[in-house]
């Protein structure tokens, strides 16, 4: 206790960042949430009971949740196996991977969606590639549905997933697979009771920031599926730009910051708990 | 100044020194409004041929300077809103659902026929709310199609309804103002009367159902619409604005827009003096050459709208005996997002 009671003065290096954001973050946030128990003038809940007891909000929620979710899992796919690889190659292998995850983060989003759906159309690539292998009878398109949308928002946001993963796997100490090894365990083994285990605080975080992000993204969906499929994140940047209903969009807006922050924070434990275990 | 050097600084010699750094800082100001100075605030997309047509042309005749500032109609009603009571633009020239807020708001100063005589020779339906605000130019929805994928134009809105033509069509979205038709399109396709379905939308709604399977998507951004039209993964965009189909279509892209047998309808461009503008004259001047013959029948072609003066004859491309038809602004404004509500509901994936 007196260890935790003594003041560091190392903490005050983040002061900077604290007061930035209270001032263009915390600020807003509580006149958003301030405004969102607002009805008539008067400190009400009657919006959120409003949004909470119309079938439709709870589509949204499940449109919200189930696209963040899907991406997620996807990016997880494809990112654990790419920052095994990132964490064992050396050299130029190593840095041409980085290079090719870390390049298209300076790619606007808008021009990815773009790219995507010039892919997903009916004459795209995908398509193409999918009835040259026999496995669709005719094109189709993904362009406008939902595995569309997963497959264009993952892509956006892999790298988010094979970084922390990547530098956790990097510090893991390369004796412990040896030592597995000597003692007779297969690959699969070795990767099943050691890598992984060891890794998971990397996955915990990866899934957070994926998960968040595409909770609340914008831009994808309205490039990618279009106005007939909403989110959260969607129908708050409508309330406000185009329906001047600034009580729906701060309610959606705070529905959507709950969830995400509940999913963030219990990752934030899970993996002290994890990390804490090894 | 002396109080200054002293150090004893009292309440009216800080308030001598400050009027004067005000007095020298307004100077300029001053001196310039000499020469006459009008601001108008109107769309960003308006901003080439207003600087290419309207004002040299403006400025010649009435010696003064025109500065216009473009950007959206709800940017716009903030300034307004911000500046009441010390207003800097003096006309402002908007979307119609827009001006219905700003004339809400009381930001407007009505317009006269002794203040703007060629209100007289407009036709009817071009001004609104007892003449708060006019339409100069009216860009027309029609159906946006690609030369290559269909065979013929599209000779009825029904077209879109027509199986054959599965996730080829794309709709705007009904909170962009040129998606509101295709509600108003399904109901005359229902069988309603323009002011009918207008009033009551339920059997529009029901049509609209009916087009679901023929749904590429909804668009909320114009140029990605188009996009998929050139490209020809959509046959066809409806309604479409004439104002940017046709410049689609004049900058090479293989598209055309057609006016249906149902008719076409007006897309509203509004001009309004704001209240208590300054150059109050000058301004209602203003509004008066954009409601006048000369002007609108050089606006018209690079525009590819329809004048709003009876003079001016229709654009080439739109039969002289198409119906026009105009929409009911006012009632748009009463039930726009109780539309959008069951929109969202039916015309959901």
């Amino acid at each position: 206790m007196s260890k935790a009671g003594r003041f560091d003065p190392v903490l005050l290096l983040a002061v900077p960042a604290v007061l930035y954001l209270a001032l263009v973050y915390g600020i807003p946030l509580l006149v958003l949430l301030g405004r969102s128990m607002l009805a008539g003038g008067a400190p009400s809940l009657a919006p959120f009971i409003g949004f909470f007891s119309d079938g439709f909000s709870w589509i949204v929620i499940g449109n919200t949740i189930r696209i963040a979710v899907l991406v997620t899992l996807l990016c997880l796919v494809i990112g654990y196996p790419t920052a095994l690889a990132l964490a064992r190659a050396k050299g130029l292998a190593q840095a041409l991977i980085l290079v090719a995850i870390i390049l298209p983060l300076s790619v606007g989003v808008v021009v990815k969606a773009f790219a995507w759906q010039i892919v997903l159309r009916r004459d795209g690539v995908v398509s193409q590639i999918m009835t040259g292998i026999g496995l669709w009878d005719e094109p189709q398109r993904l362009l406008f549905t939902e595995a569309g949308l997963v497959i264009g928002a993952a892509n956006v946001f892999v790298p988010f997933m094979i970084l922390p993963i990547y530098s956790v796997l990097k510090l893991i100490d390369p004796r412990l697979g040896e030592a597995a090894a000597t003692l007779g365990a297969s690959p699969v083994y070795r990767f099943f009771k050691v890598a992984l285990p060891l890794s998971l605080p990397g996955i915990v975080t990866g899934i957070a920031f994926v998960f968040s992000m595409a909770a609340s993204m914008y831009v994808i969906p309205n490039l990618l599926i279009g106005d007939r499929f909403q989110t959260l994140a969607t129908m708050t940047g409508r309330s406000f730009l185009f329906m001047r209903n600034e009580q729906l969009g701060s309610t959606t807006a705070v529905v959507l910051l709950v969830l995400t922050v509940a999913v963030v924070v219990a990752s934030a434990a899970l993996s002290k708990r994890l990390g804490g275990a090894s | 100044m002396d109080m200054l050097l002293n150090g004893r600084l009292s309440r009216r010699s800080l308030l001598r020194a400050g009027t004067a750094a005000a007095a020298m800082v307004a100077m300029p100001a001053v001196l310039r409004a000499q020469t006459k100075e009008l601001v108008v605030g109107g769309a960003a997309g308006h901003k080439p041929w207003v600087e290419q047509v309207v004002i040299p042309a403006f400025e010649k005749k009435y010696n003064c300077k025109v500065i216009f500032e473009g950007t959206r109609s709800l940017v716009n009603l903030e300034k307004m809103q911000k500046n009441k009571g010390s207003q800097y633009m003096s006309v402002v020239q908007m979307d119609d659902p827009v001006m219905i807020l700003a004339v809400q708001e009381g930001l407007l100063d009505p317009l006269t026929p002794a203040k703007a005589p060629n209100l007289a020779d407009l036709v009817p339906g071009s001004t609104h709310m007892d003449g708060m605000w006019a339409n100069y130019l009216q860009p027309w929805l029609g159906v946006a199609y690609g030369k290559s994928t269909m065979k013929a134009p599209p000779a009825s809105w029904a077209e879109m309804f027509d199986a054959k033509y599965k996730g080829r069509i794309i709709i705007p979205s009904l909170q962009n103002t040129e998606g509101l038709p295709a509600l108003f399109v399904a109901g005359l396709l229902a069988g309603g009367s323009m002011e009918a379905v207008q009033k009551d939308t339920d059997a529009g709604f029901k049509k609209l159902a009916a087009l679901k399977p023929n749904l590429l998507t909804i668009y909320t951004q114009q140029p990605q619409a188009y996009n998929l039209l050139e490209q020809g993964e959509a046959y066809m965009i409806g309604p479409a604005m004439s104002s940017y189909a046709l410049e689609r279509k004049a900058a090479g892209a293989p598209i055309d827009l057609a006016a249906p047998k149902e008719g076409v309808f007006a897309m509203p461009s509004g001009i309004a003096v704001i209240k208590g503008a300054p150059q109050a004259e000058l301004a209602f001047a203003y509004v008066n050459e954009m409601l006048g013959a000369d002007f609108q029948s050089k606006l018209a072609g690079p525009t590819f709208s329809l004048a709003t003066n009876k003079a001016v004859p229709k654009p080439e491309g739109l039969g002289a005996d198409v119906k026009i038809h105009q929409i009911d602004w006012a009632n748009v404004a009463k039930q726009r997002n109780d539309w959008i509500k069951r929109w969202d509901r039916e015309m959901a994936i």
